[in-house]
């Protein structure tokens, strides 16, 4: 009896448990950044040579399921825009003058990064916790992708306890391969209540011997018109931007 | 040193840029500031070299009272510069080119503005902009049926961009929740006089296009009309979806009201006959698990002109040739050379192509590095060009591209009676 009441109360918990993991990532996510934002991020790549090539952008994000990014530099990719909306991704090149689609595993920049981790949504919004460990100083949640147009399968995130941020993220595929491990570092009060790492450093066993690193600036709270994330107002994002 | 091999010379060099030594990683906020001006563009190198054909149509129309030669050099110099200057809700943009050329010991100049427009923006779901600007419609990738106020795009370099035409445009945006998620309507009006827009059409005449875009159950979806007397009334849609994460399909269609369809009858003759003609295209996109992304299209142009009068039209000219050789008498060449305009000399004249183009993302890991093959097919008349390319970015903002165009047909045509066998071409491009 003894033991079916352990078992019984055991079966209680685990919903229960998972339920705070998955308000745990959502906490994550709101620690990370506003539910609708605008920032500013340098995506540096590293090659094993120590050459390195850097990208600066303007993003902006309303809500759960839209982001734009728009490239300041280099000069040969000024005016670049990219937009998801949903599962749907476009870019924009000036030259070519009218956006075309683009999948989350492509990327625009080459390197380690894709377009998914340039245009990421809440992780709460595309994954669920399977499993939560406590670790002492650290959770370490295993996340599983509520689709396939999710660009990685699984996750792990350790996450420390008492800022609610995450230190590192795995990034597995379903056969739980190693794709890249995030680094999130230095963490930095970006004033209105945000402080998050400023600073996320990128590897890959499929890149070997190259780096990405991605900065962090001007992670504002602001709201949008949902216009700015459509097509037709992809030449415009930088109309968007306002004076420092 | 021949002219080939000073090419390589020039790719290799550039190719072996210094390595930069790696900084530690800031992030100045002066590089994020925003200011009201912007100024910008490139700097390009491109010199191609052609194989001549010799025995070719287009060679006798163009070279025909010329020392017959093999290969052909071309330097290009050019410089494209874009500029903007923003208060408030106007806006002020334009991009021009400027090239300088040398080919057969001649020099020439060319500069053009590509765009130069007044935009305002009032509000974000709304803009009016009035100028010389590129309007490009449609989701193929090479052809474009439904770009109905642009000009042709290059399906030999579909990116490149295009000469606007002088408008007045708008945009009217809105968002939903729901099966519609966006809804945006652009009404444009086209002036055509003797001084503007006067390649368009018929002079003297304000013409009128609109677009209806919806994003409608995660499909891109474009409904537009060209009605004025400059060009003929015309219909179009064009629709663009993921099937799955790495596979797109997208079309146009366009219904041209009263098309001139032109025909050429074996005497060189050409007459026209007035009909409602379809052109449309089907595509796809696919990107593999090793990171080739493949595009293939095929591309239907209704009012292109026959198997039949293109031959009639290569046969032509073989007679006019014959006719030079024997009698020092060129009209017949001259009057080829003329009906040539506007029927096989334009980009794919005929009716119906397939596009292939795969390349690949950073193979062996060398990044920055897109090696891809272009193909394209005359389905009528079975000749084809196919188009390796190598583009590599050494340093930030140093573009190379090394491509050779190689053109296969037999005689009579469209691939087998171009000028050129083969085209090499070296294009150095940096920005600033």
């Amino acid at each position: 009896m003894t033991v079916l009441y352990f078992l019984l109360a055991l079966a209680l918990a685990a919903p229960a448990a998972a339920m705070d993991a998955n308000e745990l990532l959502k906490k994550v996510d709101r620690n990370l950044t506003p539910v609708s934002y605008e920032s500013y991020r340098k995506l540096i790549n590293v090659e094993p040579s120590g050459r390195t090539k850097e990208f600066v952008l303007f993003t902006v994000k309303k809500g759960r399921e839209k982001v734009a990014s728009l490239f300041l530099s280099p000069a040969s990719d000024k005016g670049r825009s990219t937009l998801r909306l949903e599962d749907n991704m476009w870019l924009y090149i000036p030259n070519v003058a009218k956006p075309v689609r683009i999948t989350s595993m492509q990327s625009v920049v080459g390197g380690v990064f894709n377009n998914s981790d340039i245009l990421q949504l809440d992780y709460a919004d595309e994954y669920d916790v399977s499993k939560l460990e406590d670790l002492g100083k650290e959770y370490l949640l295993h996340l599983k992708a509520r689709t396939k147009t999710v660009a990685y399968d699984q996750l792990r995130m350790w996450v420390d306890k008492e800022r609610v941020s995450p230190s590192k993220v795995e990034c597995l595929t379903e056969a739980s391969m190693l794709i890249k491990t995030l680094y999130f570092k230095d963490i930095k009060d970006f004033g209105g209540g945000i402080v998050r790492p400023a600073m996320v450093e990128t590897d890959s066993p499929l890149y070997k011997g190259y780096k990405s690193v991605m900065m962090f600036a001007n992670v504002r709270t602001r709201d949008f018109a949902d216009e700015v994330f459509t097509l037709t107002f992809m030449p415009k994002l930088d109309t968007l931007r306002q004076g420092q | 040193m021949s002219s080939l091999q000073r090419l390589f010379a020039v790719f290799l060099i550039i190719l072996n840029a210094g390595v930069l030594p790696a900084a530690e990683y800031t992030f100045d906020l002066s590089e994020i500031e925003k200011k009201p001006y912007g100024f910008g563009g490139f700097l390009e190198f491109r010199p191609v070299l052609f194989g001549l054909d010799r025995e070719a149509a287009f060679y006798r129309i163009r070279y025909f009272d010329q020392e017959q030669e093999s290969i052909r050099d071309d330097y290009n110099l050019g410089l494209r510069l874009e500029g903007s200057y923003e208060k408030g809700a106007t806006g002020l943009f334009f991009k021009s080119d400027a090239l300088l050329n040398y080919t057969d010991d001649d020099w020439s100049d060319d500069f053009k503005v590509l765009e130069g427009y007044l935009a305002l923006k009032p509000a974000n779901g709304f803009s009016l902009n009035a100028g010389k600007r590129v309007l490009l419609w449609g989701k193929g990738y090479a052809f474009n049926p439904v770009a109905f106020v642009s000009r042709p795009k290059d399906a030999d370099d579909p990116n490149e961009a295009l000469e606007g035409y002088y408008v007045i445009d708008a945009d009217f945006i809105k968002s939903y929740d729901g099966l519609l998620k966006t809804l945006a309507f652009t009404p444009v009006l086209l002036p055509v006089t003797d001084d503007i827009n006067d390649d368009f059409g018929r002079a003297d005449h304000l013409n009128f296009a609109a677009k209806l875009y919806l994003l409608f159950w995660d499909t891109d979806l474009d409904f537009m009309v060209f009605t004025g007397s400059s060009r003929t009334t015309r219909y179009g849609f064009d629709f663009s979806r993921n099937i799955g994460t790495n596979f797109e399909v997208h079309g146009e269609a366009a219904w041209v009201i009263d098309f001139q369809e032109k025909f050429i009858d074996n005497q060189g003759r050409l007459t026209t006959e007035t009909a409602d003609v379809l052109q449309a295209l089907f595509g796809i996109r696919y990107l593999t698990a090793n990171d080739v992304t493949c595009i293939i299209e095929y591309y239907h142009n209704g009012g292109g002109i026959g198997v039949d009068d293109a031959e009639n039209f290569y046969k032509f000219v073989d007679r006019a040739y014959d006719r030079y050789l024997a009698a020092a008498d060129s009209s017949q060449l001259f009057r080829a050379a003329q009906l040539s305009r506007g029927t096989l000399a334009a980009a794919r004249p005929m009716r119906d192509y397939m596009y292939f183009r795969a390349s690949i993302k950073e193979p062996f890991d060398l990044l920055y590095f897109t090696p891809a093959f272009t193909s394209i097919v005359n389905l009528n008349d079975r000749s084809l060009s196919l188009t390796p390319e190598l583009a590599y970015t050494p340093i930030t903002n140093l573009d190379l591209r090394l491509r050779c165009a190689f053109l296969a047909g037999a005689p009579q045509t469209e691939f087998g009676e171009k000028q050129n066998n083969y085209r090499l071409e070296l294009r150095v491009r940096y920005y600033f």
